[in-house]
């Protein structure tokens, strides 16, 4: 995070995570498209020739708060997935305030879905951050493929678990702005209580966060956009029981 | 973070701020190209071109002794209000034109001096309002281009030289670590071998001797015996056993401490072993008066990836344990049903359908073992009953052995509560499927713990 007084701008950096192929690109071009023209930046892919991610994309966004006063920038990155990037991962996770972890929702990428979990452990670790004070939620992209695990299934892991957990096919834009809005509800929750921003900025919060959601188009409350979570919570605690 | 309010002095670009802030004009266009672009400009037009960042730099057109005016370029570049059009020294017209990106200010274009048609300025290239607006959105365009294109190429770079550095820090890294490793397996080889060969030539050689004479002398070799002295002759023998037992322990101990512990891992059906475990141990519980059984859910298990002996060696010390601390009409109960590693909370949703586990449990209904010994009971030679005169005896080993072996086989043990009393020790070991696929990423605390001897690293 990044706190500038005089221009009265907070830049924060999400980082799009998960296995290769699993749609963290294709979160970015849907937000691009959600998103409007005051408040999206260009999309800046760095690619190799096959569409792969090779560095990482970046999407910036800018909020400006209700009265035009603060303005919230994020900073939304990927990761390359291939396995072979894994030093390109762990230098994109510096500095990051949250993370979203894009699974794949085919049965036959379980396995891909963990050990990118466990990467992105790892990489934190070695940037020495520690997963469990990392915001962080969970998304299971590509519901409309079949052979995948089933919403019975997913609802019922993610209520013993403790991150926030959405469904989306990022192809269509479904689910995306949940995911994007529950992380940075999330991310900002933490900022705000390591460094004091609503009060040292002298503004609401959450109101920044909610005008944020309908700058994106968002016209259902917050409460109701986060309630789409299947389990998991936002106080970074435990489930309860 | 950085609270820092002035953008112009910030450090070098970290690679954690990469795309995080605005990016510095003269850091992603050359000077000399900008130049040669301004200078094309002011050709084709016939307006000078001068070119302002943020930090203060005219980075391209020729020097102009126009303070006021320069004021206000470097004014806009900052990202103050500033009117475009601005008047020069002479009353000649100047046009300022703010250079953005992201949305906020990184320079000035200034435009002149030219003068529109009507104004009385001789020598001066006259032009339309018009065309100083289209030159204007030209610029704007151009400029957006160039910005666009060498901050892409500002980080692609950047990231290229920083994963290179990367790569090589990790491989330096690994480098020193698999040298220390080696090293120290040569050193442990070493001491293994004197080891090994000292302690069971030196407490195994007298040991026997003794066992051998006082069987010799039980025999009646050297004469009948009273029997008081075949009292006598008997407990002699049965210490000597229980002391080759301990010094067998022992040599097991050193094994695993030193790496020199060998497991033969296969597929292990675990509820055929504790069958067989509370077979073997069924007549000493019964002596005792404990009531001993196992039980198992209804589906089968999926098998365990494990030294079969070996994981026999720990349910029949943990059950031996058991039946030695639970007073006469009590029970020890051995269960097993499938788990999930009780580390495994955090990312639970992807973890829990690939990290099997069978998590084995034996109940009692002894004394207990305290909240606060509970993680000491597993160091060598520790008793939860340290005085002289406790009621049982033991060497103290074999918790010590049965968790080295646990970590041997990439589970776990821990110590909970049986109600209303009593002791549960409960084993989680990793299913076979689990541990043939998973990388070494998926156990980075057992695997890459200093405590598990180099072998199994």
């Amino acid at each position: 995070m990044q706190l500038d007084f005089v221009a009265r701008e907070v830049t924060i950096k999400l980082v799009y995570y998960g296995p290769a192929l699993s749609g963290k690109t294709s979160n970015l071009q849907a937000l691009h498209e959600l998103a409007g023209n005051d408040t999206r930046g260009r999309l800046m892919t760095l690619e190799t020739q096959n569409d792969r991610t090779l560095f990482f994309d970046l999407l910036p966004l800018t909020f400006r708060s209700k009265d035009g006063d603060v303005s919230l920038r994020i900073k939304l990155f990927t990761v390359p997935g291939q396995p072979m990037h894994a030093a390109t991962r762990r230098l994109v996770l510096q500095g990051a305030d949250g993370v979203a972890l894009i699974a794949d929702s085919r049965v036959s990428e379980t396995q891909r879905n963990a050990e990118s979990f466990l990467d992105l452990k790892q990489n934190l670790k070695d940037n020495g951050l520690e997963l469990g004070k990392m915001p962080l939620v969970i998304q299971f992209n590509k519901r409309d493929l079949p052979n995948i695990r089933s919403d019975a299934e997913l609802e019922k892991l993610a209520q013993r678990g403790r991150e926030p957990v959405f469904k989306a096919v990022a192809v269509q834009g479904t689910g995306v702005i949940e995911t994007f809005v529950g992380l940075l509800f999330l991310t900002y929750r933490t900022l705000d209580r390591t460094h004091d921003l609503s009060k040292r900025l002298g503004i609401q919060g959450e109101e920044l966060v909610r005008t944020a959601a309908t700058q994106l188009g968002v016209t259902t409350p917050i409460e109701e956009l986060l309630g789409q979570k299947m389990g998991g919570n936002f106080d970074g605690g435990r489930p309860t029981p | 973070m950085s609270d820092d309010g002035d953008r112009a002095s910030a450090p070098e670009l970290s690679i954690s701020e990469i795309g995080m802030g605005p990016p510095r004009l003269e850091k992603i266009v050359g000077p000399a190209a900008l130049a040669d672009t301004a200078a094309s400009v002011a050709d084709l037009f016939g307006v000078e071109v001068r070119v302002f960042s943020a930090s203060g730099m005219m980075l391209a057109g020729d020097p102009l002794d126009a303070p006021a005016l320069i004021g206000a370029a470097l004014a806009m570049a900052r990202g103050a209000p500033v009117p475009p059009d601005q008047r020069g020294p002479a009353n000649e017209r100047f046009r300022l034109l703010p250079i953005e990106y992201d949305g906020r200010a990184v320079g000035t274009v200034l435009l002149g001096p030219y003068a529109l048609p009507g104004d009385v300025a001789a020598g001066m290239r006259v032009v339309q309002a018009k065309s100083v607006d289209a030159l204007c959105r030209h610029l704007s365009r151009v400029l957006d281009l160039v910005m666009w294109s060498g901050h892409k190429a500002l980080l692609t770079s950047t990231m290229h030289l920083a994963t290179m550095r990367e790569s090589y820090r990790e491989l330096q890294e690994k480098n020193e670590k698999l040298n220390q490793a080696y090293a120290r397996l040569q050193e442990l080889d070493r001491l293994k071998s004197n080891f090994i060969a000292t302690v069971s030539h030196e407490l195994r050689t007298p040991l026997t001797s003794i066992m051998g004479y006082s069987e010799m002398l039980a025999e009646g070799i050297a004469g009948p015996l009273t029997d008081e002295q075949a009292d006598f002759i008997a407990t002699i023998r049965t210490k000597s056993d229980q002391l080759l037992g301990l010094i067998v322990s022992l040599l097991d101990m050193s094994k695993l401490e030193s790496g020199t512990f060998f497991v033969k891992p296969a597929s292990v059906v675990v509820v055929d072993l504790l069958s067989d475990v509370v077979a073997t141990l069924t007549p000493t519980a019964a002596k005792k008066g404990v009531r001993l059984s196992v039980e198992g859910p209804a589906d089968p298990l999926p098998t365990v990836h494990a030294d079969e002996d070996r994981l026999r060696q720990v349910f029949l010390n943990l059950t031996e344990n058991a039946v030695k601390f639970t007073p006469p009409g009590g029970r020890v109960t051995l269960s097993a049903a499938e788990g999930i590693d009780p580390r495994d909370h955090e990312g639970l949703a992807l973890l829990a359908p690939v990290h099997r586990a069978v998590e084995i449990r034996i109940a009692d209904t002894g004394v207990g073992i305290p909240r606060a010994e509970r993680d000491r009971v597993f160091a060598p030679f520790y008793q939860v009953d340290q005085s002289s005169t406790r009621e049982q005896g033991g060497t103290g080993l074999g918790l010590a052995i049965v968790k080295r072996l646990i970590d041997a086989h990439h589970g776990s043990i821990r110590i909970e509560d049986n109600d209303p009393r009593g002791t549960v020790f409960v084993v989680t070991l990793p299913c076979a499927a689990d541990v043939e696929s998973m990388p070494p990423a998926g156990s980075d605390d057992l695997l890459n713990s200093d405590a598990l001897p180099p072998i199994f690293q």
